[in-house]
């Protein structure tokens, strides 16, 4: 029921932004942070009553649509929880960025976001893979409204590339949905129940569990997630989506969707197809080095290509496809580091990245252009913004001491257990994350003051009150990683324990 | 008592620091920030000294879990041996001495509070590094004290050059640390046990004592001292370094000299169980080139900071090629009388920067207005002297700043190894004995070649430290008018230099000759050949200040006693003549330095015209800055162009290529659809949202909010037709 509460809340509250008035504007503003608090509180309460064991908590299942045996089943186990924390955390947060800069339609894009928000935190929870399906889709139709109407000059671009992009993914992922449906029994037998189904794809001779079947159906769920984590060669619309997209959006996009797909590929294509897993990411020949390869390949190419951009939050973008692939390899290792790792790291980045965003967004505010090398020397005139943009900074490209480090250090250090050389060449990844970081610090913050920016006014109290959380938890975490390894433990004990038994006997 | 007083010497410049970002939150700051970090240094000093006799004689880690994983566990803890109460008192005590000379030397700064609260960051950080029982912890405050080092050399951002050292200096290092990381890596999945902790029974060092496997020990070996490659500015990573004069002396005096730098050699020290013969002779090699590049570098330069930078880079070279060669206690030993010596020498041309200071109106300098707007990554470095620091404008300072001139010809006589009053005499003859004792104790060649190195290395070190005391002190001015201008400094910078010059007679030289205070931890995988030489019986006794080098050189060789009896022998041998020698090369070193510099007998520029290709071999520092940025760096930045080019026109060329291509194909096929059309149903969406756009813009009405409900009511449908199917 509390976990019903949690993600309906925020549909309740875009009904009720729907029917106010549409010129009281502040109104809605408050009402809309409103009901994005509640799933925090939620949010916080949940995470303080979770017992970290590997049962799933909280669950709820009702029956929805009979005819195909499809039900409203949702639960949370430590993955989700922690997801779902980060999810309502940055809720009132992108509440709060689009306080001043959406000028037109705020009624719209409140009640927008508020859908959003269900759709996000339902996908994070939902234990029934046609309800997963749902969300996952859910999440879609807002987003590409938030880019396509509130967004920058090729906005319509950019959201139609996003929407097509993760369509495609969607469509392929569907088919292998319907696949594992029509594989999972006889005719009314047949389940969408994901812990259902993953015991049955445990089960020697069923179906589900033959090898072959997995490895298609696999690389089905895995395009489809692909594309939303995003990794290489599907990450194109990332890129223009997060230059196109208002803040706030932004900070939802890197923070949250990202993490949809790394997600999808945990709950699904790791639990629920450990054969195929296996056959992608056991070290064996090319095949069982391609998941791991495509990890590689996201942190050197994404680092390389931040390099060389020019566009604040384009460098950002390439980043966040950077950091995203350190989430790839240490979920190749299939080890407890490697997959705790991985999803710290994909807590973490949610929380580092929405920061650059919001700080993007703080200079974008003021100055109205993005370009790097326009700025210079600011950190004497805004010392505060530089000092958060230097914690945010370091935190990304991992300095110890910070989140940004142990997410990181743990993917690459179960990694090394079975791929030496990639992960050793994946390391490359660190100095030129550092290069892009350092330089960018100093063409906006050190040397001359630009004297176009004399009259920059330093970052104020509620843009400080976004970040503030995001940097509390940054140092938290870095100082104490076991405090959120601790939610999710058991979790991947038990995954890990699942996969361990499958080594791709094919 | 040492769990409380080791958290006492964190917290408290860990404290000074969070109450100036905290308040800075606020835009406010402490009122005395300067004091405020001060105390906090002298507080942890007096911990400090207050452990040195706290040193238990079985020391033992205290830990609390930091990453639990299933059946692994990466703990926290601290190690306190003798070695960490040396460093303790070593870093304190530099720190506490900086941190007063600076409120001298940066009164008037306008981000006055800030230097001191990065000051503290630091010191906490490198008291993090050092006191840490494990890998993880090390490369914590390592990378922290990087970022300190960072934060401070760039203190002066608005000068170009200073940002360009402070992001070079990061980078640099960085390349050592992933290497490090690597190391650390490999290391942790070769061993029998799965621990980055160092030391008691689970520990890696006890793991490397039962492993057969040489081969990763000495690659995770040498990977790991990648990392001190890069923060002891070792060959060939050292390009940062001379870079990093950049920042306010102090920090150059505390990081660049005493401290941080030096933490490259403690963790190698520290590693000193896992090394192999190959791991040792590479880092052996790389210390004791390091040492000569440098030192050959020094003789040609006229900043009189960068001569200093060169002269720590060689001398960190000298402590890497005893750590090397088996001398732990010797490298350990340099690495105390050069944090004190170095520091004074630093602080000293502080001390001469300050003085003809009074000049410019501030620290940016002319030479930051002249320098363009530089936003490459690649970037012109040190060309340009400020004048301030041109040995060339000085000349005669010596009647002007009489302290100075003392204390920086005491801390000069010491790192020339002046024998028997100065301490650098000590440290560095027991290093050069120690590298002739391996040569002669395995009769290996190598070790022969590290010493005739190491030998130069200290003549050419006596030689450009007089020629940086004659130009500076002695003879005329060359500058009239900024040599009226200097004057003395103020007490709170005297008062530092001074208490450093008493450092640098051998004060310290009790602890680490005293063999039950500092033991060489065992390394199991070194043997002496089985060729191992017998010396002769000759014997050169010598006894000075109650210490007789046969003690002294005993710290070395195996348990075996007959091994031990050879080993002994040689090093007892090795040490005499290696004091001899090291005496002659630093007296031929002055001398020659005295001709050339005070007497004018001879002109350093007829030598460097004859010998120009040397000249210029050295004037251009072996051309490593021009092959890093000429090659290394426009590579880079080429290939992140190529690459991201390529995501531009290739990827995304051929997703927007299949967008078309569908287009084209859906038109062609079903003829009366639009030729926008890429898929039916998306269109229909985008139509929707660029009319509701459109209107939105116009009247602000709610044609997304009628979408919305239409959902809505969509979703309700759908699940009261599907609830009753």
């Amino acid at each position: 029921m509390l976990l019903s509460l949690m993600i309906f809340v925020p549909l309740l509250g875009m009904i009720v932004v729907l029917l106010l008035p549409r010129d009281s504007e502040e109104l809605i503003k408050r009402v809309t942070l409103g009901f994005t608090l509640i799933p925090l509180i939620l949010a916080v309460y949940l995470f303080i009553d979770y017992k970290s064991t590997p049962d799933t908590q909280y669950a709820v299942s009702v029956p929805w649509i009979d005819a195909f045996n499809i039900n409203y089943h949702i639960g949370i186990d430590g993955l989700s929880v922690t997801l779902m924390l980060l999810t309502a955390l940055l809720g009132p947060i992108c509440v709060l960025a689009s306080w001043r800069n959406i000028e037109k339609g705020i009624k719209a894009y409140m009640a927008l976001f508020l859908l959003l928000e269900t759709g996000m935190l339902g996908f994070f929870a939902a234990l029934d893979l046609f309800l997963f399906f749902v969300f996952f889709e859910l999440t879609l139709l807002p987003m590409y409204f938030l880019i396509g109407v509130w967004g920058g000059p090729r906005r319509e671009y950019a959201a139609i590339k996003f929407f097509l992009y993760t369509l495609f993914g969607s469509v392929l992922m569907l088919v292998a949905l319907i696949a594992v449906y029509l594989s999972s029994g006889i005719p009314g037998e047949r389940t969408f129940d994901i812990p259902t189904l993953i015991t049955l794809a445990g089960t020697p001779g069923h179906a589900l569990a033959d090898p072959t079947f997995q490895i298609w159906v696999f690389l089905g769920f895995f395009i489809g997630f692909a594309v939303k984590v995003p990794i290489f060669p599907f990450h194109t619309w990332l890129p223009d989506a997060h230059v196109e997209a208002p803040t706030a959006i932004s900070v939802i996009l890197a923070g949250v969707l990202l993490k949809m797909g790394t997600y999808g590929l945990v709950r699904i294509n790791m639990a629920m197809f450990p054969e195929g897993m296996a056959f992608f990411s056991n070290g064996i020949g090319f095949w069982g080095n391609s998941l791991a390869l495509l990890g590689f390949v996201n942190i050197v190419y994404g680092s390389f290509c931040a390099l060389a951009q020019t566009d604040f939050k384009k460098l950002v973008a390439y980043s966040s496809i950077g950091h995203m692939g350190f989430v790839i390899l240490g979920l190749a290792a299939r080890n407890t580091m490697g997959v705790s790792g991985a999803i710290l790291q994909m807590f973490n980045h949610g929380v580092i990245s929405a920061m650059l965003f919001l700080l993007v967004g703080v200079l974008y505010d003021r100055a109205h252009h993005r370009e790097i090398n326009g700025f210079g020397g600011l950190a004497g005139k805004m010392p505060i913004y530089a000092g958060f943009t230097t914690l945010a900074f370091m935190a990304s490209l991992g300095l110890p001491g910070l989140s940004g480090f142990v997410g990181e250090a743990l993917s690459l250090l179960g990694a090394f257990d079975t791929f030496k050389v990639l992960t050793i060449l994946s390391t490359i990844g660190i100095v030129v994350g550092a290069a892009y970081f350092l330089w960018t610090l100093q063409r906006v913050f050190l040397g001359k003051l630009n004297p176009k920016y004399e009259e920059l006014p330093e970052i104020n109290k509620r843009e400080i009150l976004t970040l503030v959380p995001l940097g509390i938890l940054t140092i938290v975490l870095g100082i104490w990683p076991n405090f959120a390894l601790d939610m999710f433990r058991e979790s991947v004990d038990e995954l890990v324990t699942l996969m361990n038994t499958f080594q791709a006997g094919l | 008592m040492v769990v409380p007083l080791i958290s006492i010497i964190l917290l408290a410049p860990l404290a000074a620091f969070t109450i100036f970002a905290l308040l800075g939150l606020a835009k406010r700051s402490f009122p005395r920030q300067d004091l405020l970090s001060t105390a906090a240094m002298l507080v942890a000093l007096g911990c400090s000294l207050y452990l040195l006799k706290e040193v238990v004689p079985k020391p033992d880690p205290h830990t609390v879990d930091w990453i639990s994983l299933g059946n692994i566990t990466f703990s926290m803890g601290f190690y306190l041996d003798s070695v960490t109460v040396i460093m303790l008192i070593v870093v304190t005590l530099v720190s506490s001495l900086v941190h007063i000379f600076s409120i001298g030397y940066m009164h008037g700064d306008p981000r006055y509070p800030r230097f001191f609260a990065y000051l503290s960051l630091f010191s906490f950080s490198m008291l993090f590094l050092v006191v840490s029982d494990n890998l993880l912890g090390i490369y914590i405050g390592w990378e922290l004290v990087g970022l300190c080092s960072y934060l401070l050399i760039g203190f002066w951002f608005e000068k170009d050059s200073a940002a360009n050292a402070c992001k070079k200096a990061f980078l640099t290092t960085r390349v050592g640390d992933v290497g490090m990381f690597i190391g650390m890596m490999i290391l942790f999945w070769q061993l029998d046990f799965k621990t980055f902790s160092l030391y008691g029974e689970g520990g890696i060092f006890s793991a490397v004592a039962t492993t057969d496997d040489k081969l990763w020990l000495s690659i995770a070996g040498i990977l790991i001292f990648c990392g001190a490659i890069g923060k002891s500015a070792q060959v060939p990573l050292h390009t940062w370094l001379p870079d990093a004069m950049e920042g306010p002396t102090p920090v150059s005096a505390l990081i660049h000299a005493a401290t941080m730098v030096a933490a490259g050699v403690y963790l190698t020290a520290r590693m000193f169980p896992i090394l192999t013969p190959s791991s040792s002779l590479v880092i052996a090699y790389i210390g004791g080139i390091t040492a000569i590049v440098a030192a050959t570098i020094a003789i040609v330069r006229f900043d009189i900071k960068r001569v200093l930078a060169y002269s720590t880079i060689s001398q960190l070279g000298y402590m890497m090629l005893a750590i090397g060669a088996g001398s732990y206690v010797a490298g350990l030993f340099h690495l105390t009388t050069h944090a004190f010596f170095k520091a004074l020498l630093f602080l000293g041309s502080g001390s001469v920067i300050h003085a003809f200071h009074a000049m410019h109106a501030h620290h940016d300098d002319d030479h930051a207005d002249n320098a363009e707007h530089d936003h490459s990554l690649v970037h012109e470095h040190g060309s340009e002297i400020p004048p301030d620091q041109d040995m060339r404008n000085m000349g005669g300072l010596r009647r002007k700043m009489p302290i100075t001139f003392i204390t920086m010809l005491i801390a000069t006589l010491s790192i020339s190894g002046v024998p028997f009053i100065f301490s650098g005499f000590w440290s560095k003859d027991k290093i050069l004995g120690g590298v002739l004792g391996r040569a002669m104790e395995w009769n290996s060649i190598h070790h022969y070649v590290l010493f005739g190195i190491a030998l130069c290395a200290a003549g050419i070190t006596a030689f450009y430290m007089f020629r940086l005391i004659f130009m500076t002190f002695f003879g005329e001015p060359r500058n009239q008018e900024m040599h009226n201008m200097a004057h003395e400094s103020p007490w709170v910078m005297t008062v530092p230099l001074i208490v450093l010059a008493a450092l640098s007679f051998p004060v310290v030289n009790h602890l680490w000759f005293n063999k039950d205070y500092v033991k060489p931890p065992p390394q199991p995988h070194i043997q002496a050949p089985q060729h191992a030489y017998v010396p002769s019986d000759t014997k050169i006794g010598f006894t000075l200040f109650g210490l007789s080098e046969a003690e002294a050189a005993d710290e070395e060789g195996g348990t075996d006693t007959e091994q031990s009896d050879k080993a002994h022998h040689a090093h007892e041998v090795a040490h005499n003549i290696a004091m001899v020698l090291s005496i002659i090369v630093a007296g031929l070193g002055i001398l020659l330095s005295w001709l050339f510099y005070h007497r004018r007998r001879f002109s350093a520029e007829a030598v460097a015209t004859t010998f120009r290709p040397v000249y210029n071999l050295f004037w251009n520092k072996y051309y490593f800055d021009e092959f890093y940025d000429g090659v290394l760096v426009t590579l880079t930045v080429w290939k992140a162009r190529l690459f991201a080019k390529f995501d531009l026109s290739i990827i995304d060329g051929i997703v927007n290529g299949v967008a078309t291509i569908t287009q084209k194909i859906f038109a062609a096929s079903i003829g009366f659809f639009d030729n926008r059309v890429v898929d039916g149903i998306v269109n229909r969406v985008a139509e929707v949202t660029w009319a509701a756009g459109g209107r939105i813009r116009r009247i602000q009405t709610g044609a997304i909010q009628t979408y919305l409900f239409v959902v809505l009511g969509g979703i309700v449908l759908i699940i009261l037709i599907f609830r009753a199917l």
